[in-house]
């Protein structure tokens, strides 16, 4: 027989049953009171807004403008008006066009970060659909689109993009890379002055970013290749991080004293070179469907 | 345990492996959690393990851990290789806890190990530059009856026999013993080496273990394997019991000393090796409320066994520890379940803690390891809530009940700063209800609400992140 509980004791435990039925669970608000930290997006920055107003003025009156002249020209002449129009509508097709793909490699570039989002989140059905909307139109991802159909689950399907598709898409960029840096150091060594080895490298960068993208299914415009160098710069810090040393052993082996007599003015060549190969990594990173580990 | 040259040996050369992986920047981290049966070593594995995969996917699940501000990068368990040893399935007992109707882990039946991959990016202005670092964190999940062994390889047949008997014949064990004792001390001199004779006190013995654990909440009882046999079950090597040492010289007194040191022989290749020869950091989990309800000689039991168990680990940093990885260099002592006390007890509950680990806290102080006690919930399936008493108001949790799903609020009572007085036990044989975890996310992507989890792993693995 256990003793009874004393009737002295300060306070005895005690279990209070409560009659009204609650929910069934004690929900703590745990999962919304751990989301990750995320700044809010300002929508467009002064300048894009710039743009747009600048563009919708100039393309809209131009649009007017021919609108006005065509109807004119019809009051001319009938085959005169015709002509105008096909003229006009040539002229403004090609434009609309353009803006669209443009259009297209941004909406491209969306694609990647949806995907990014759903392996993120452990959201199955929608990372898989990403994946293979993202895959398809890539030539180097077509043997895997089998096996990438055919994936079980998340990890799966992580594994047979980061074995398949990615790493092919790794070892290509690296390759473009390792050929811009070729091109851009001879460039720089058969240049006659310093300020034509900033203009060749800038302009071998943006279209090494280029062919990057489009090895990765992307055909970047202006803006696109504009978000794409941004990403490259900010998103893939890491990559540009760990590059870092290798860049510092590089300058410091070019300008030892010694060094730089044998290979001279070729010094500042090959830290451009090295910044190249950086970059082709940076963009890959930037386009990449999962980030890199 | 006696230190055998070449296992010390062996030890160094693999010690002077990792060391060298560690300047690479690959470290390996041992944690043991330690804790016995029903202190809570699963659920505390299982939320330590979704929190911290949660915590690498960005999430702030574990606030308090510096690491996980900005330079846990990736945290995901490793995946299975050739390991002989089960894995530990932290996703299968998530799933179970998110179940309607949810399921807490059943008691651990075998050992099972998992390890923890976090990949952190190093710490100031050079470490931006260098490639972030691995760190793998191996845990282990095991029988907590089984820890009370260890104290058992310090003893023979004869000695442990004597301390056994010692214990039963008083206090709260001797009713339940009796039966027993009783067999045991009617044993001629001359016992024969028959086998039913062996059973028949086996089977006793066994039955007042079951009972003492199971009933009165006792936690000192030797063998472990008696009570919770793993998975392999029952084989001869586990018919033995103490005998008095007047039949200890017969046939039968022969046939049970080589049984005890068969088991001593099959307990350190089973488990002692695989879990106890190296750690570096430990966590020992004590259900002190559990404890504390029970009554005085369960409270009392509980320090006496903590004790004994960590007579027997080695605390500390000397040159031979270093070079073995043998020595501990932080331990944490958690009161589990401390949801079940409202926040204002949650602090005597530690400091009784403190005070009832007292012994085992010096030796691993005076030894140079680094000691913090801490309350813990690993799930905290309660809220803050009052109840009156007599007019007044006192602070208590408020939860849902597993048996019933009905809403309760649970004045736990007085919680003592230090072992209490002897007045205090008249209060005592409270059985604390068994609450509902909370509403959970199934694939634990989010993590697991938790109390002081954050503060515990800060103190115990903080430095090495």
């Amino acid at each position: 027989m256990r003793p009874a509980m004393s009737e002295t004791a300060p306070r005895p435990p005690r279990v209070i049953l409560e009659e009204e039925a609650g929910p069934a669970r004690l929900d703590h608000g745990w999962e919304g009171g751990t989301e990750p930290a995320s700044i809010p997006s300002a929508g467009f920055s002064t300048l894009s807004l710039l743009a747009i107003g600048l563009s919708a003025l100039i393309l809209g009156f131009a649009a007017l403008a021919a609108g006005n002249y065509v109807a004119e020209q019809f009051a001319r002449a009938a085959w005169l008006g015709w002509l105008t129009l096909l003229v006009a509508l040539g002229g403004f097709g090609t434009i609309f066009w353009a803006i669209l793909r443009e259009f297209r490699a941004l909406l491209l570039l969306r694609e990647v970060d949806a995907a990014r989002a759903a392996f993120a989140r452990g959201d199955f059905t929608g990372a898989k659909a990403h994946v293979l909307s993202w895959a398809e139109p890539i030539p180097l991802a077509a043997p895997f689109l089998p096996a990438l159909r055919e994936a079980p689950d998340l990890p799966a399907l992580r594994a047979l993009l980061e074995s398949g598709p990615l790493a092919s898409l790794d070892g290509e960029s690296r390759l473009i890379g390792r050929l811009a840096a070729v091109q851009g150091f001879a460039a720089t060594a058969i240049s006659p002055s310093p300020a034509l080895d900033a203009l060749v490298v800038g302009w071998r960068g943006l279209r090494l970013v280029r062919q990057v993208a489009a090895l990765h299914g992307m055909r970047p415009g202006i803006a696109a290749t504009a978000s794409l160098l941004r990403r490259a710069a900010f998103d893939a810090a890491t990559v540009a991080a760990t590059e870092v040393a290798t860049d510092t052993a590089v300058r410091a082996i070019v300008s030892n004293p010694l060094v730089g007599h044998v290979v001279g003015e070729a010094a500042t060549g090959a830290v451009a070179a090295r910044r190249l190969i950086t970059l082709a990594r940076a963009t890959s990173s930037a386009c990449r469907i999962l980030p890199t580990n | 345990m006696t230190p055998d040259p070449f296992r010390l040996i062996t030890d160094a050369a693999s010690r002077t492996g990792e060391a060298a992986l560690a300047l690479a920047g690959r470290e390996r981290l041992r944690l043991a959690v330690t804790g016995l049966s029903r202190a809570g070593k699963t659920v505390f594995l299982t939320s330590l393990v979704a929190n911290l995969v949660a915590a690498g996917a960005g999430r702030r699940t574990l606030p308090a851990l510096e690491a996980t501000s900005g330079r846990l990068r990736a945290a995901r368990t490793v995946p299975p290789g050739v390991e002989a040893t089960p894995r530990f399935d932290a996703e299968a007992h998530l799933a179970a806890l998110a179940a309607d109707p949810p399921e807490w882990p059943a008691r651990t039946e075998d050992l099972s190990t998992l390890s923890v991959l976090l990949t952190l990016r190093r710490r100031g202005i050079y470490g931006q530059v260098l490639p972030d670092r691995e760190v793998t964190l191996d845990l282990l999940d095991y029988p907590g009856e089984w820890l009370l062994d260890l104290p058992m390889f310090a003893q023979d047949f004869a000695e442990w026999s004597d301390a056994t008997l010692a214990r039963l014949s008083t206090g709260i064990r001797a009713a339940p013993a009796a039966e027993f004792l009783a067999f045991a001390r009617a044993l001629p001199a001359n016992a024969p080496a028959e086998d039913s004779l062996a059973r028949r006190g086996h089977a006793l013995y066994r039955a007042f273990l079951l009972d003492a654990r199971d009933r009165l909440g006792l936690r000192f009882l030797q063998p472990g394997r008696f009570l919770n046999p793993g998975p392999s079950g029952d084989a001869p090597l586990l018919w033995f019991f103490p005998l008095p040492s007047a039949a200890r010289e017969s046939p039968l007194g022969e046939l049970l000393a080589r049984r005890h040191e068969a088991y001593l022989r099959d307990q350190r290749d089973r488990f002692l090796d695989p879990v106890f020869r190296r750690f570096d950091r430990q966590v020992v989990l004590v259900d002190v409320l559990g404890a504390l309800h029970a009554g005085r000689e369960a409270f009392e039991d509980t320090a006496e066994a903590l004790s004994a168990i960590s007579a027997t680990l080695r605390y500390g940093r000397g040159w031979l520890d270093l070079l073995t990885g043998a020595g501990i260099a932080r331990v944490a002592f958690a009161a589990t379940k401390a949801d079940h006390v409202p926040e204002v007890s949650r602090d005597s509950l530690a400091s009784l803690l403190s005070d009832l680990v007292d012994a085992p806290r010096r030796r691993a102080e005076i030894a140079g390891a680094s000691v913090s006690v801490h309350p813990v919930a690993a799930i905290r399936c309660t809220q803050e809530a009052t109840a009156a008493h007599e007019g007044r108001v006192a602070p208590a949790v408020r939860g849902v009940l597993l048996e019933n799903g009905r809403w309760a609020t649970v004045d736990p009572g007085l919680v003592p700063a230090r072992r209490p007085p002897e007045s205090f036990w008249n209060a005592a044989y409270f059985e604390m209800p068994v609450f509902r975890p909370p509403a959970l996310e199934a694939g634990g992507r989010a993590g697991v609400p938790h109390l002081g989890l954050d503060g515990l792993l800060s103190t115990l693995l903080g430095d090495a992140l």
